[in-house]
């Protein structure tokens, strides 16, 4: 089957395991042969758009510029992953408008959990004052509305995450299905034909 | 262009429906007198996987290449895959009017986990492993139904295998109940032009409760405490779904359809036990109680056949060539399969009266055979009997199934009754075949028929 290229959005507020699942799926797609491309906020801040800042004009210059090579990788069959906070949905909308192949995982996990978490130390210092635009805290991020995916890093771990984007993106047609290993966990399985047994179907 | 708006009541009974309780069910019953209704000819096997992906795309299971809910994935004698949504490699109704830009609602539509997106809101069905699983597309519904409900959304009844019949019977209303608020909150929130929604209390409670209330069943009881438990089940449902008529407006065609019927369940026949005692089928050794055949040692170097269990019997051949140990020659094939067909069509009940089970070739009963079917679909007792899989019982009759008490098999005939306010309904109209439902669905709505579809519209 060629590959048909799609821009992966991961969006969230930042700690909520965009990065750490857009990995995780990088490494599961490579494996099955596919061409990936990983287009990570906190690298392409340092390179692309090293220039701009975290107002919202700078917000939507940071966005705009990485649409720009998504839809460029896109159109050349490449998986482009792309995890960015993306707080609104007018520009999440516009890279959705840009890129044809387009599916979007909103990850989630409740503001709490992300100031406990803290992974870069960065609420901390929002939450003090020292760092202005933050999102969460004194900036928005607006939920999306239809994702296609969504993920709760508080509920579930990355692996069944995993599942769930690679479950749409077989669906869609993005991702050759590798069969039933990909729906259920083994656990899952197991538990399934218990169900179907005890209701007489086995 | 037409609305349409399916209520599927999975399993559902004709003869209850259209006889005996139609006078307890107003609702139901307006719609019959408007409109047309009669039997809906089930997919062999007349079970909810392959039945209502067949349904909702006019396919049947040879084309869609399943045969149950479990299927071999390969010839080996252990790998089997579990029929889920993207089994079904064709469109189903939904996928065709989205397509058109009609918005859709399906919910509880067996087959549709994992989730594929529509033009419109999904939920998936009970083949989900659980509520944390993503059962809704799109995924911000499934918290708008956590909001919705209390509790967690039931995609199906648990522990079914309960001798606790008042906590079962509490759990297949809660799940109607569930549903019913869900189903009124999208049908009032949403936009939609086609609305499906399949109840799957009405299979629960007859495998449940049947031998309750039918005197044909080998252990019914008068004056049991769950005598009405059926009726009044049908008779909750059909009050809910007057309250979704109510919301309905003259645009509105409307299907009531079910997959497959009922029937009291006479016993089990230990198929792999019958197998063992006419020779196609040896063990290494006995086992020690009742053992499930995947357990088993089985001698493939001396077996011709095996089967599974369930409410009807797939019987697979080792053949050489084929399967790892294969023992039957190709050449043979047919010879043998020729041989079960009469010996399976000769088995009797307890006292030696013939039960009238058939065995169907895969190949004479669909358009083509996908994937790896069984070598003959059973029908125990023409569906009378289940079948059981395990061993050890040392018998081929059983009054009580391996995974527990059931009291109903299904029955090849279910249900349609079809009512558009714009067309003068015929009362008692022929039978259909399921698989003409979706044609139907499309001409209502003036979305152009594929072509390949097998069934033909019954509307207008």
């Amino acid at each position: 089957m060629e590959q048909k290229g799609v821009t992966i959005w991961f969006t969230g507020m930042s700690g909520t395991g965009k990065t750490a699942l857009a990995i995780r799926l990088e490494e599961e797609l490579r494996g099955r042969g596919l061409k990936v491309e990983r287009l990570d906020g906190d690298i392409v801040r340092q390179s692309l758009t090293r220039d701009l800042g975290f107002s919202k004009e700078d917000r939507d210059k940071n966005i705009e510029r990485v649409t720009f090579v998504a839809k460029l990788l896109t159109r050349n069959g490449v998986a482009v992953l792309c995890s960015f906070i993306s707080p609104y949905r007018r520009v999440r909308a516009n890279v959705r408008r840009e890129v044809e192949n387009f599916v979007e995982v909103y990850c989630h996990a409740p503001l709490e959990t992300l100031i406990e978490r803290d992974v870069k130390g960065l609420y901390k210092k929002a939450i003090a004052g020292e760092i202005e635009n933050f999102t969460g805290i004194s900036d928005p991020y607006e939920v999306p509305e239809s994702p296609e995916v969504m993920i709760d890093s508080s509920t579930e771990t990355v692996e069944e995450s995993l599942a769930r984007v690679l479950g749409t993106l077989e669906a869609l047609g993005y991702v050759p299905s590798v069969g039933q290993e990909t729906v259920y966990s083994a656990d899952e399985e197991a538990e399934i034909e218990a169900r179907l047994a005890a209701l007489g179907y086995l | 262009m037409k609305k349409v708006f399916v209520i599927g009541l999975d399993c559902a009974e004709p003869t209850l429906v259209f006889e005996q309780w139609r006078e307890h069910l107003p609702n139901l019953g307006r719609l019959m007198d408007s409109g047309t209704y009669g039997d809906l000819t089930s997919t062999i096997p007349a079970i909810t996987v392959p039945a209502w992906a067949s349904m909702m795309s006019s396919r049947d299971p040879g084309q869609l290449g399943f045969y149950g809910f479990r299927n071999r994935a390969d010839y080996s004698y252990e790998r089997m895959s579990i029929a889920t949504s993207q089994a079904v490699k064709v469109d189903r109704v939904w996928d065709i009017l989205s397509r058109a830009g009609k918005q859709v609602i399906v919910a509880g539509v067996p087959q549709t986990y994992p989730v594929k997106p529509v033009n419109g809101y999904l939920i998936s069905s009970f083949l989900t492993p659980s509520t944390l699983s993503q059962y809704t597309h799109p995924a911000s519904l499934k918290h708008e139904i956590s909001s919705l409900i209390d509790g967690e959304y039931m995609l199906d009844v648990y522990q079914f295998r309960t001798e606790n019949k008042d906590h079962l019977l509490e759990q297949i209303y809660q799940m109607a109940d569930q549903h019913h608020k869900l189903i009124m909150h999208l049908m009032t929130t949403k936009p939609w032009d086609f609305f499906m929604h399949v109840d799957m209390g009405v299979d629960r409670i007859h495998h449940g409760f049947w031998k309750y209330f039918d005197k044909r069943h080998p252990q019914y009881e008068p004056g049991n405490p769950f005598e009405n438990a059926i009726r009044d089940y049908y008779i909750h449902l059909d009050q809910q779904i007057g309250e979704r008529l109510e919301l309905l407006d003259d645009d509105t065609a409307v299907l009531v359809v079910s997959d497959h019927g009922s029937q009291p369940m006479m016993g089990g026949i230990c198929f792999n036990e019958w197998l063992m005692q006419e020779g196609y089928l040896t063990l290494e050794y006995q086992p020690e109680g009742i053992v499930p055949l995947e357990k088993c040692e089985v001698d493939w170097g001396k077996t011709l056949a095996w089967g599974s269990g369930g409410y009807y019997a797939r019987l697979f051949l080792n053949v050489k060539g084929r399967e790892p140990n294969g023992v039957i020659d190709p050449a043979d094939y047919e010879r043998v399969r020729d041989e079960l067909i009469e010996r399976i069509a000769a088995i009797t009940d307890p006292e030696g009266v013939n039960i009238g089970s058939v065995a169907h070739r895969p190949e004479e009963i669909y358009q083509e055979v996908n994937n790896i079917a069984p070598d003959l679909i059973v029908y125990l007792g023409n569906l009378r009997w289940r079948s059981v899989g395990s061993l050890g019982l040392n018998r081929i009759h059983t009054f009580e199934n391996d995974t527990g008490p059931d009291d109903a098999n299904h029955s090849q005939e279910g249900m349609y009754i079809y009512n558009d306010p714009e067309v003068q309904g015929r009362g008692r109209g022929p039978k259909r075949h399921l698989m003409d439902v979706a044609p139907t669905i499309l001409a209502l709505m003036g979305v152009p028929n594929p072509g390949d579809m097998q069934g033909g519209s019954f509307a207008g």
